[in-house]
């Protein structure tokens, strides 16, 4: 699956997650563009980066930035609990 | 590969599937606009553009890298925020950047991180391997390969649990604090107790590479028990950072608010 992120990084927040199959990646590039284009137009700084995962739970496995805040991702069990 | 020879300034990847040919010269000159002013509409195309450029290889790349019963998450374009911090952090034109695509895959251990960066190598021979465990970027350890496709680079980043889970923390760190803390700046009470975290993950990793080359015979029961014990202990010492992390961002957030 493809995923379409926009994420504030100052605010370390998600703001919005879409996803599409692997035969749209032309669409998700598609609307890639046109939303960094509008939030530029709007002097919105978020960062728009489609990602490829077999599934949302993997996508959350590899890239837990865009989805926990940060001092979940100092907590001791997330850290050492799976070890 | 950009920036390296192959291209003459004209007929920029010519398998990209572009109907435009992009030149490297009209792609650093981008690199310069980014890296000097906020981007214009027609920059953030061309960008795109040029970005999509390495779609081709990218699918190459991860497909082979599934091929090996891994399970990557791709970023098949290095976002606009970061390739604009990077242009201005470094001196690196735009084409000589190596990770504009790129996969990572996320292992359970250092044993098996050595296992698939030896089969990334098997697989497209003549990769170079980063090796940023022996020799951390402010503290960041992981295993990187850039790997080359009719010229054009795609990162591969192989990561432990562990080096993962600091990778993830400093990331975000850079986000809500300082973004100057992933090249070792920011405020102190962070950038050390991170630097505490890398090195005690080096440990640990260490311990347990000894332990995974140890025989079974009995002469080396009882050391593998006592390697045991240390990564007990090595696991106690690190979860107890973890806490000294939180505490000092709880701080950070009390005093500054700027912890989010």
């Amino acid at each position: 699956m493809i995923f379409l992120i926009e994420y504030d990084r100052h605010a370390g927040r998600l703001v919005e997650i879409k996803s599409f199959s692997k035969a749209d990646r032309r669409a998700a590039e598609k609307l890639r563009l046109q939303t960094e284009l509008q939030l530029n137009r709007y002097g919105v700084n978020h960062e728009i980066v489609l990602l490829e995962a077999a599934n949302k739970e993997a996508l959350q496995r590899t890239h837990r930035r865009y989805f926990e805040n940060v001092l979940e991702l100092a907590d001791r069990e997330t850290v050492v609990g799976n070890r | 590969m950009p920036g390296r020879g192959g291209m003459s300034g004209q007929a920029r990847f010519p398998d990209s599937g572009l109907s435009v040919k992009l030149s490297r010269t009209q792609i650093d000159r981008l690199g310069d606009r980014l890296r000097s002013a906020p981007p214009s509409e027609d920059d953030l195309v061309l960008l795109d553009e040029f970005r999509r450029s390495f779609g081709p290889a990218y699918e190459i790349v991860v497909g082979r890298v599934q091929e090996l019963k891994l399970a990557p998450t791709g970023r098949p374009a290095k976002s606009t925020p970061s390739v604009i911090e990077k242009l201005k952090r470094e001196t690196i034109r735009l084409t000589q950047m190596q990770d504009i695509a790129g996969c990572r895959v996320v292992v359970p251990d250092i044993v098996e991180q050595d296992r698939i960066a030896d089969s990334l190598v098997a697989v497209f021979p003549g990769t170079p391997v980063t090796d940023r465990r022996s020799n951390p970027s402010y503290g960041y350890r992981a295993v990187h390969l850039v790997v080359q496709i009719s010229g054009i680079p795609v990162e591969v980043q192989v990561r432990t649990l562990l080096q993962h889970a600091w990778a993830e923390l400093s990331e975000k760190i850079a986000d809500v604090v300082d973004s100057s803390i992933k090249y070792g700046q920011g405020p102190d009470q962070i950038k050390e107790v991170l630097k505490v975290a890398s090195d005690a993950i080096a440990e640990f990793e260490a311990l347990e590479y000894n332990l995974y080359g140890l025989k079974l015979d009995d002469k080396e029961v009882e050391l593998k028990q006592k390697w045991i014990e240390k990564i007990e202990e090595r696991k106690k010492s690190l979860a107890a950072i973890c806490d000294r992390i939180k505490s000092n961002l709880e701080e950070l957030k009390k005093r500054d608010q700027v912890v989010r």
